[in-house]
């Protein structure tokens, strides 16, 4: 089965019609997609820029981040989910779409930006933690989160339209 | 409401709304910083909010994540009333039919005076007893989640 046609495969289970062609259901799901960014994406946008030493200069690093990563993850898992169903309801439009890609091909950068920061920087925390202006790899993993973020967020919004 | 006609006529034919109605690419790159100014608006609201019911920044004292938030809060609000502005400059004709648009003005408006008149001074003081921050805490969420919703469904309805 090739991925073509396991999106038409998909987006044809009972699940998939009944998503997309229902009056109330498809706009619920994607009102609580976009609703999910503020706790995920805009919590995570202030993690990041303590982490980048622009805000809270003054409050350790690992505090912050503690404190507001729970609220955070909670934000991101309700956005899979919802973006897995709103995806399994358009599968076929989501394939053939360029933003969709663009949108795939980001979220995996800032997955593999957020994977090496834990593997690495997050270990010697200890040691940089009350700095005001964290280590320079610190910084550019923040901002980096950010730009990659922002990048998911405007692909996928413009993933409505053909061009 | 038919006093507002012809207000809603003017955005129509402005310079801008007739330019971004024009173009294929306008209306998404403003929708789409519309999104991403609206993403930090409500997340830093919502740490504060947070903060205001004892969760999230607790060894934090809501004064000084208020003093770090709110430049950020402000320019965001900004970029979505400005943003937002020529989105319905394009559509202006249209959003005086949309229901959902109605709504969602009402909404902003409450929104915005609540912001400014209780939210704004509520977490720069250090003595707010629990049932007070609690309340402002839930009356932000609603009014600005609301405010969202009301906007997310303009484009469904």
């Amino acid at each position: 089965m090739t991925l073509a046609s396991f999106c038409q495969w998909l987006q044809d289970t009972p699940w998939g019609t009944g998503i997309r062609e229902s009056v109330w259901v498809f706009p619920i799901i994607e009102g609580t997609h976009v609703l999910a960014l503020a706790l995920s994406v805009g919590v995570l946008v202030v993690i990041d820029l303590r982490l980048a030493g622009v805000l809270m200069r003054r409050q350790p690093v690992s505090q912050i981040s503690n404190q507001l990563m729970p609220w955070s993850l909670a934000g991101f898992a309700i956005m899979f989910l919802t973006g897995a169903l709103l995806f399994w309801s358009q599968a076929v439009k989501a394939y053939g779409s360029i933003f969709f890609r663009i949108k795939l091909a980001l979220l995996l950068l800032a997955g593999i930006n957020a994977l090496v920061f834990e593997l690495t920087l997050r270990r010697t925390v200890a040691t940089w933690d009350n700095d005001e202006t964290p280590p320079f790899r610190a910084r550019l993993a923040g901002v980096l989160g950010i730009i990659l973020w922002a990048g998911v967020i405007a692909a996928g919004r413009t993933m409505a339209y053909n061009f | 409401m038919h006093a507002l006609l012809p207000f809603f006529q003017w955005c129509n034919d402005t310079a801008a709304g007739a330019a971004i109605r024009n173009s294929r690419v306008l209306f998404p790159i403003i929708e789409s910083i519309h999104l991403l100014a609206l993403t930090v608006l409500l997340g830093t609201i919502l740490v504060m909010d947070l903060r205001l019911m004892g969760a999230g920044l607790r060894r934090q004292p809501l004064p000084l994540i208020a003093r770090s938030l709110s430049p950020l809060t402000f320019w965001s609000l900004v970029t979505m009333l400005v943003t937002g502005f020529l989105l319905f400059s394009s559509e202006a004709m249209k959003s005086y039919e949309s229901p959902p648009f109605r709504v969602k003005m009402v909404m902003l408006a409450l929104a915005l005076l609540f912001h400014f008149v209780v939210f704004r001074s509520a977490v720069k003081s250090e003595t707010l007893g629990r049932v007070r921050s609690t309340a402002t805490a839930l009356a932000s969420l609603s009014l600005w989640f609301g405010v969202a919703v009301a906007g997310r469904a303009i484009g469904f309805y």
